[in-house]
This record gives structure tokens, C-alpha cells and sequence, in this order.
């Protein structure tokens, strides 16, 4: 398996995310211009940054987000700030989900989380997947789990 | 098995203790009537508490079966929890000053899983505690010796190897406290909570106190607030000796077999039980004052909660201090690690950290500034920048004590220098490997590597890091990490299949062991294989066969090993593949069993039973006329 992207259109969940996120944010500038307390150009000038930030990251995100199954671990390769990739042996995979949030079923995606008895990745989770591929993950790590034939070591 | 009948009554003051404390007030503020009332709803609710703690212990009753404890309590829901000797990861009992007056003492029993404790035994008599440790100790050691897997007393090492028997193993003291550790512990605890606790209250009532003093000058409030921090600082001091004299006083850790047994505290005594087969890291730590007189703390972990702590404050079944080389002999005693050798980042990483400290100062003198500047005070505001001769060194020193070190079945990372922590992980226990990089660490090539384990003090963010090396390096550590957990992976199951099924044949048990190699480099191409694979197979359950898959069930070879398909590969996959269950069908098709009732439901459902006879139809002849590509097969395999 080579590495693989994740689907395009989880690049508008991340996008409209950005948005909401940058709107909350403007909100106090916002405020403060109703309460005559900044100029008027400021909640544009900040709206427009956080903006820029926000759907920046999110498509940035996107081109850096691959996960690949190698032939005894799972790869994921992530972060646009602190770029973390996350190896999860197979031996170690405790369960694997499916999942498919309000946001997601909007836009027609789904995500697939892995749990290891690892406290920090305990939810490794790749989203941006289509639902047929997300549960075709599902069952090949699941496949795959079994084979390894692992113990958790716990 | 029930609970100690002086729990009841025991139980029940511990729950009405809080409504006295209400009562009390009650009375206080209401004399003419409260009295009367008071007595009365405190009547009623003692008998409804001592009625309720009866039912409960009624209800309450534990047993220790063949292979699980079970735990059935519960009033109102009841309950009945069944607990596999094997899940459990330490077994610990206290007893306060009342319960050591009346008596009883509580057992906790923790399992990796969930968030709390979930086996918990309220009360029973002190001797019927240590037979339930006991106990569970011997049918878990039973239960491994049975079946499944004997990796403890191996690791265990010297003297160790000893079965169970009757009278459980031999007790062997590792470590006892002295009155001069002891002391030494009180000395050097410094509880820093009050001390941000008292800060948070007279953050309040600093407005409250300057009323009172309202012309008092300067010079009279810096030394009021000098000594006062001073004061603060001395109680605090006092308050984390106390306590952790009270907590360690008596402190002792031997080793019973393939377990660790700790026993401690002058009120309240803990004592527990470690497996060593559960331990996942060992954590070294000390800090400037240690590391001057010769002096270390260990702590051991395992994926249950810390014992006695809830999970708070760290695990305290470890040697709360003593000299360097004991502990880490004691340690070895635990894990075989070798003499670690650490490497160092790369020296460059120094500007880093110095860079970083002459941020934080630029922000101190900064923050001066702007007081300053507010109060119009004229004070030297640059004061703080004096603190840029200590950058150089600090930078030094934080590099200096980091670093990792791979050992033979273990991995060892050192970070801190106020508080230096070393790690040991085995490999065995790495769940996952994460690799970050920050910004930061970009501009310098550098990377950070941590390995994830179950231990409980990694839910704090405490795992084994080996931060800040070079890029290159940090990817080689991540890929030898991953490499050799798969072979202590494989090595683990060796032993557990040589023990399971072998029984004595060792040489066929090392031509699996060896062949695991094979199998676990054949896992991608089964992946793919499969992504191929997965598409015809509704096809063919509705049509009957396609040839494609006729072909598949066909290959046969003579020696009547069914091996999986891996059509459009160029592996050699001659070996045997491992515990798979050959039935009637080729076992690729659907490789997980469990699976084939979920794909029933997949839509196919009308068709079932007349494609079943289809196959039966279709295989038999298949394996009639199939005999030929089956042999060649075999032949391209040899």
C-alpha cells in the first residue's frame, strides 16, 4: 500500500471549520466596535486574518495528511505546525472504529479511529474518508490485527 | 465469600460522618429547636445508612473461581463483575488507623481497563486480605503456568523460576527503608500545592489586608511579604515531610516469586502487589540535591492505576529514595537493562535552548518595563536582564541531560535537569511511536521521539521521549524502535507457542518462529491482495462462480496445505502459513471467520441458501477437474 491522501471534499469540512472558528474569534472585535471601543475596519482586518489563517491551515492540512499500511504497522503522517507521524504496530491494535460525525455525514465522509492500550495515541484517527472506504479500512486493519496475531502487553 | 461483619456498621459512620458536620450546624443556629430535630433526622438516617450497609452486605459476595474473581454487590443495581486473574495488574490493600482499630482493611483490585478501580473489596479482615493477594497471585501464576505464556519468570530472572506451589514462593527482600532515607525523603519533599493554594487565597484577601494597613510604608510590606513567602515556603516544606514521612515511614519491597510486593505508611498502611510480567517502564528520578548527595527515586508502572494514589500523584509503590547505584541494582532486579551509555543531542541544539531562555528573559524584562512604566516608579526595569548570564549555562545543562540509549531489550531516554527523569521502557511494551516535529524544531532539523506505553503515568504526558535529535537519527530511532518491538513481538510468541502447542518440539516451534519474519512482511501484500480480492467476491456469490474465483478454489496443492492467495505478487510465499484453519474452502477468502455472518447481511441475503449449494456444486467439481493448476502451483513454489 502506498500512502494515501485523504478524500478532497474533507478539505470543505476543515475550510467551513476555519470559518466558524475565525467568526467566533471576530465576535469580540465585533463587540467592541458596537461598544465604540476600536475602529470600524478592525473586525474586518481581524476576520480577514483568522480567515486567511484558518482555510490556510485547513488546505495545508490537507496536503500534509497521508496514512499508509506497511507490512507491520500503520503510518500516519500529519501536522502543519508540528508535523507528528505516528507509527501504530499492528500487534498492538486494540480496536478499530468507524465513525461517521453530523458534519461528516453532510459531507458525505467518514473516519476511521484506531486504539492501542497507548494512552497517548489512544485514538489515532484518520478522517477525511469516504464511508465505503472507511469501513473497507476498518476491516482490513481488523484483518490485518488478527493476523499479526499480537498481544497488548498489558 | 462475604465481607467482615464490622464493616457494616463501619461503612455506615463513614457515610453519616457529612450529615453530623450539617447537624452540627443546625444546632448551632437554631438552639430553641435544632437539638430536637437534629437528634431526630440524625436517628433516621443512621438507621437508614445501617440499613442500607446491611443490604449491601447481604448482597456484597466475592469468590475466587477457577480462573476469574467474581464480584457480585449491589443494592438498588445490582451488579456482577467477573475479573480474569491474568488482567489484573496489582492487587492493594490499606487500612487507615480506625480500620487497623476495628479490624478490617480495604482491597483494591486494578485491571488495565477503565478509568477506576474495578475491584474493590470494602472490608474485609486484614488476613482475609492477604489471602485474597495471595491468592490471586497463585491461580494468576497457575493460570499462566496452564497456558497461556510464561514470559514473567524469564524476565523475572535469578531465582525467580520457581511454580507455584501451596504455600506461594519464598519471600525476598529488596528493599527496606532506613531511618536515615526516611528522614531524607521528609527533608527533600517540598509540597509546592499549598504553596499555590495559599497564593490563590491571599491573592483574595490582599485588597482586604492593605485596609488595615493603609499608610504602612514600603520598606514594612517588602519585609512583611519577605518573610511571609519565607513562612510560606517553611510550612509547605514541613507539610510535604510530613507527609511523606507518614506515607513512607516502614517502607519495604521484596519479591515473591514472579511479583513485586511493597508494604508502607505509618497511619495508613498500604501494602499491594506488583506482577513483574506488568510492569511497563521504569522511571528513574532526581534532581540537583539527589544527584549532589548520591541519591535517586525509582518508580515502577504498570497499566493499572498507581497504587494507593488514584492515579494522581505517580506510583508510590516505588523506592521513594536511596542511593544511586541500589537503585538502579534494584532496578535491574526488575528489568535487565544494561549500563546505559547515553547519546546526546547534537550540540547545535544548545543555541536552541538558548535562544528559547533569552525569549522567556526578554519577555521578564519586557513585563518589568511595562510595570514600570504604569506605575511610574522609576525602577530599574532592565534588573531581569542580569539573568542573561545564566542562559549560556542552563542551555548547557539541559543539553547535557538529555539523551537516549538503546539497550538490548530496552529503551532508555533521560530529559530534565531540576527534575531529571530516566526512563526504561522495554521494548516489548512500546504501543505506538510518535514522531513530532514543531516549527522550531524544523529550523533546526531536529525531531522528537517518543514511545507510547501503556504505563499509567503516560496518561500525564511522562512517556520515555528522546527529544531533540537530528532528524536523521530521530527517523532511524523510530524504524529500529518499530523493528525491534516486531521481534520481541515475535519472540514473545515464540515462547507462548512453543508452551501452547509445541509442547517439547522445539525444532518445529523455531521454524515458526523464524518464519514469522515472512509472515509478517506478507501482511502488506495480503492487504493488497485483498483490495482486489474483496471486489468479486459479492459478484460471485451472486452469480454462482466466476472463473476467476474458480481458479481460486481449485488451488489444492497435494501436501493439502491451503495457502492464501496473493495473486499479483512476487513473493515467495512457500512457507506454511501459520495457525490457519484449513477447512473446506481456501482461507483467503474471508481470512477472518468472525466475519461471514456480518457478510451475509451485506445484501446477499436472498440468494444465500441456493449460492450455498452452488459452492458445494461448484467445489466439488472444482477440486475434481482443479488438480492441475493446484499441482503446478506447487511446483512454481518449490
Amino acid at each position: 500500500m502506498t500512502a494515501q491522501t485523504l478524500h478532497p471534499r474533507v478539505q470543505v469540512v476543515w475550510v467551513l471549520r476555519a470559518v466558524l472558528i475565525a467568526a467566533v474569534l471576530t465576535a469580540p472585535f465585533a463587540g467592541a466596535v458596537y461598544l465604540d471601543r476600536l475602529p470600524e475596519w478592525t473586525p474586518v482586518v481581524a476576520g480577514a486574518v483568522f480567515l486567511l489563517l484558518g482555510v490556510g491551515h485547513a488546505l495545508l492540512r490537507y496536503r500534509r495528511w497521508s496514512y499508509e499500511i506497511r507490512e507491520d504497522a500503520l503510518y500516519l503522517d500529519r501536522g502543519v505546525v508540528t508535523q507528528v507521524r505516528t507509527t501504530v504496530p499492528l500487534v498492538r491494535i486494540q480496536h478499530v472504529d468507524s465513525r461517521r460525525g453530523p458534519v461528516e455525514r453532510g459531507a458525505g465522509l467518514a473516519s476511521c479511529v484506531v486504539y492501542t492500550a497507548g494512552s497517548r495515541g489512544a485514538d489515532v484517527r484518520i478522517p477525511g474518508l469516504t464511508p465505503d472506504g472507511a469501513s473497507d479500512l476498518r476491516e482490513e486493519l481488523k484483518r490485518l490485527a488478527i493476523r499479526a496475531d499480537g498481544e497488548d502487553a498489558v | 465469600m462475604k465481607l467482615a461483619p464490622q464493616s457494616v456498621p463501619y461503612r455506615a459512620l463513614q457515610k453519616v460522618s457529612g450529615i453530623v458536620v450539617v447537624l452540627f450546624f443546625v444546632v448551632n443556629n437554631n438552639p430553641e429547636w435544632g437539638f430536637a430535630a437534629a437528634t431526630a433526622v440524625a436517628g433516621a438516617v443512621v438507621l437508614l445508612a445501617v440499613g442500607y450497609e446491611v443490604a449491601y452486605y447481604r448482597r456484597f459476595d466475592y469468590e475466587l473461581t477457577e480462573d476469574t474473581l467474581d464480584i457480585s454487590s449491589g443494592v438498588i443495581s445490582r451488579r456482577e463483575r467477573e475479573i480474569p486473574y491474568r488482567r489484573i495488574q496489582n492487587v492493594d490493600v490499606s487500612r487507615s488507623v480506625i480500620q487497623r482499630a476495628i479490624g478490617v482493611a480495604a482491597v483494591d483490585l486494578e485491571t488495565a481497563g477503565g478509568s477506576s478501580t474495578e475491584g474493590s473489596i470494602r472490608f474485609v479482615s486484614p488476613d482475609e486480605a492477604t489471602r485474597i493477594q495471595r491468592e490471586v497471585q497463585r491461580r494468576k501464576s497457575a493460570d499462566s503456568g496452564a497456558g497461556a505464556g510464561r514470559e514473567s519468570t524469564d524476565r523475572a530472572g535469578g531465582g525467580a523460576g520457581a511454580g507455584p506451589d501451596a504455600v506461594g514462593p519464598a519471600e525476598e527482600e529488596l528493599f527496606a527503608i532506613s531511618p536515615g532515607e526516611l528522614a531524607l525523603v521528609g527533608a527533600l519533599s517540598f509540597d509546592g500545592r499549598l504553596i499555590g493554594l495559599l497564593a490563590f487565597l491571599s491573592s483574595g484577601s490582599i485588597p482586604v489586608l492593605s485596609s488595615f494597613v493603609p499608610e504602612a510604608s514600603a520598606v514594612a510590606l517588602t519585609a512583611t511579604a519577605i518573610v511571609g513567602v519565607g513562612g510560606l515556603f517553611l510550612v509547605s516544606w514541613m507539610l510535604g515531610a510530613g507527609v511523606a514521612f507518614t506515607n513512607y515511614y516502614g517502607f519495604r519491597l521484596s519479591r515473591a516469586g514472579d511479583e513485586l510486593r511493597y508494604e508502607r505508611g505509618l497511619f495508613r498502611r498500604y501494602s499491594g502487589s506488583i506482577p513483574t510480567e506488568k510492569v511497563q517502564a521504569l522511571r528513574f528520578t532526581d534532581n540537583p540535591a539527589k544527584r549532589a548527595l548520591g541519591y535517586a527515586s525509582l518508580s515502577i508502572e504498570t497499566a493499572g492505576y498507581a497504587p494507593g494514589q488514584g492515579g494522581e500523584q505517580g506510583s508510590q509503590a516505588a523506592v521513594p529514595i536511596a542511593a544511586t547505584d541500589r537503585v538502579y541494582r534494584l532496578a535491574r532486579e526488575v528489568e535487565a537493562f544494561g549500563d546505559p551509555r547515553f547519546s546526546r543531542p547534537p550540540k547545535r541544539i544548545r543555541w536552541r535552548y538558548a535562544f528559547r531562555y533569552a525569549v522567556v528573559v526578554g519577555i521578564l524584562v519586557a513585563a518589568a518595563f511595562g510595570v514600570d512604566w504604569y506605575l511610574g516608579a522609576g525602577l530599574p526595569w532592565y534588573a531581569p536582564a542580569a539573568l542573561l548570564v545564566a542562559v549560556p549555562p542552563a542551555a548547557h545543562l539541559k543539553w547535557k541531560h538529555r539523551g537516549y540509549w538503546l539497550g538490548e531489550d530496552h529503551l532508555l531516554t533521560r530529559n530534565g535537569f531540576w527534575s531529571r527523569t530516566v526512563t526504561v521502557v522495554p521494548y516489548y511494551r512500546i504501543q505506538n511511536v510518535i514522531d513530532t516535529r514543531t516549527v522550531f524544531q524544523r529550523r533546526w532539523d531536529v525531531a522528537t521521539i517518543v514511545a507510547d506505553t501503556a504505563g499509567s503515568s503516560s496518561i500525564a504526558g511522562n512517556d520515555a521521549a528522546a527529544v531533540d535529535f537530528a532528524t536523521d537519527e530521530a527517523i532511524d530511532l523510530r524504524e529500529t524502535l518499530r523493528e525491534r518491538l516486531r521481534v520481541a513481538v515475535a519472540e514473545h510468541r515464540d515462547r507462548r507457542d512453543r508452551f501452547e502447542w509445541f509442547e517439547g518440539d522445539v525444532g518445529e516451534a523455531d521454524a515458526i518462529g523464524e518464519s514469522t519474519e515472512a509472515i509478517g512482511e506478507s501482511t502488506e501484500a495480503i492487504g493488497e491482495s485483498t483490495d482486489e480480492g474483496d471486489e468479486p467476491i459479492p459478484d460471485a456469490d451472486n452469480e454462482g462462480f466466476s472463473d476467476e474465483s474458480d481458479e481460486d478454489q481449485s488451488e489444492i496443492p497435494d501436501d493439502g496445505v491451503i495457502r492464501p492467495d496473493f495473486s499479483g505478487s512476487d513473493r515467495d510465499y512457500s512457507e506454511p502459513a501459520e495457525r490457519i484453519d484449513t477447512g473446506e474452502y481456501a482461507v483467503d477468502r474471508n481470512p477472518s471467520d468472525i466475519h461471514d455472518a456480518d457478510r451475509g447481511e451485506d445484501g446477499e441475503g436472498e440468494g444465500d441458501e441456493a449460492d450455498e449449494k452452488g459452492d458445494e456444486a461448484d467445489a466439488k467439481s472444482d477440486r475434481d477437474d482443479g488438480d492441475e493448476p493446484g499441482a503446478d502451483a506447487n511446483d512454481a513454489d518449490k
